[in-house]
């Protein structure tokens, strides 16, 4: 798996439909109950005028194309900064990419420094971010 | 989890929610999976670990009335791999409170350990608030 990470590279992308349902189960698993995330009438009258996936949501799927591109290196040696941009709604779908930037090498360590992004069916950033993966302690 | 034991405007720097543990055993980690779309392997999927550490501190104070709580940034570190099964657990202290304009932020730090206090993940969220 981590013999082409190289600059330059690009992940392959991941792509997720947001639905009502997605959004109950994954507050059932998280335990995160926010009834802007579940609560259809308590959040039309917000500024959000919605319910909104949770955040942890969408970065779930930023982790899972990381795994995709380096495995247990993502799970026992990741880094990650994100920010939410704007929220996923139900009915939106993500699409999740990113890309090595450039490999850097401290004491004998390399790490992948790498961009991400989620946007949604529209064109908009919901997510953006950055994450550093130690790759190896021997590469040349 | 016990009931909400303080309100968000008790959330000042230095204040440390109690301690939470969670089992990661199969059961929650399918759920998740499930939730999230992915399938699994033999080790808990980082996020979820951050999930529920996020969930503990969320669950812990309330809002005032009729204002909304929003996740803004988020940094993570992973450590360790986690083993399904494990037992983890989750501290989380206020790193600092800004008024911005409108919005109230509040930056909490975490960090997670295994069973053998290791640490596991460590995290820094930023939950924002309009005033």
């Amino acid at each position: 798996m981590l013999e082409d990470i190289q600059e330059g590279k690009i992940f392959e992308s991941v792509v997720r439909h947001i639905t009502r349902d997605k959004i109950n189960l994954y507050a059932e698993a998280s335990g995160d109950f926010n009834p802007i995330h579940i609560d259809e009438d308590f959040a039309a009258k917000t500024p959000l005028g919605g319910t909104i996936a949770h955040g942890m949501l969408n970065l779930a799927y930023v982790s899972e194309m990381m795994t995709l591109a380096f495995g247990q290196n993502w799970l026992s040696g990741g880094k990650l900064r994100a920010k939410f941009k704007e929220p996923a709604r139900p009915g939106d779908t993500l699409t999740i990419s990113g890309r090595i930037n450039c490999i850097d090498k401290k004491d004998d360590v390399s790490y992948a420094n790498c961009d991400f992004e989620c946007r949604n069916q529209k064109g908009e950033i919901i997510v953006a971010g950055d994450t550093i993966v130690k790759i190896s302690h021997d590469r040349k | 989890m016990s009931g909400k034991a303080v309100t968000y405007e008790e959330l000042t720097p230095g204040y440390e929610f109690p301690p939470v543990s969670y089992e990661l055993n199969s059961s929650f980690v399918s759920k998740y999976q499930k939730a999230v779309d992915s399938v699994g392997d033999a080790f808990v999927p980082p996020l979820a670990i951050t999930a529920c550490a996020i969930a503990a501190m969320t669950g812990s104070f309330s809002m005032p009335a009729g204002t909304i709580a929003i996740h803004a940034s988020q940094e993570l570190e992973f450590f360790k791999l986690v083993p399904i099964g494990t037992t983890i657990e989750c501290h989380t202290r206020v790193a600092q409170r800004i008024a911005r304009g409108k919005m109230s932020m509040l930056i909490l730090e975490q960090e997670i350990f295994n069973n053998n206090k290791e640490k596991v993940q460590s995290g820094r969220a930023t939950i924002a608030s309009p005033t």
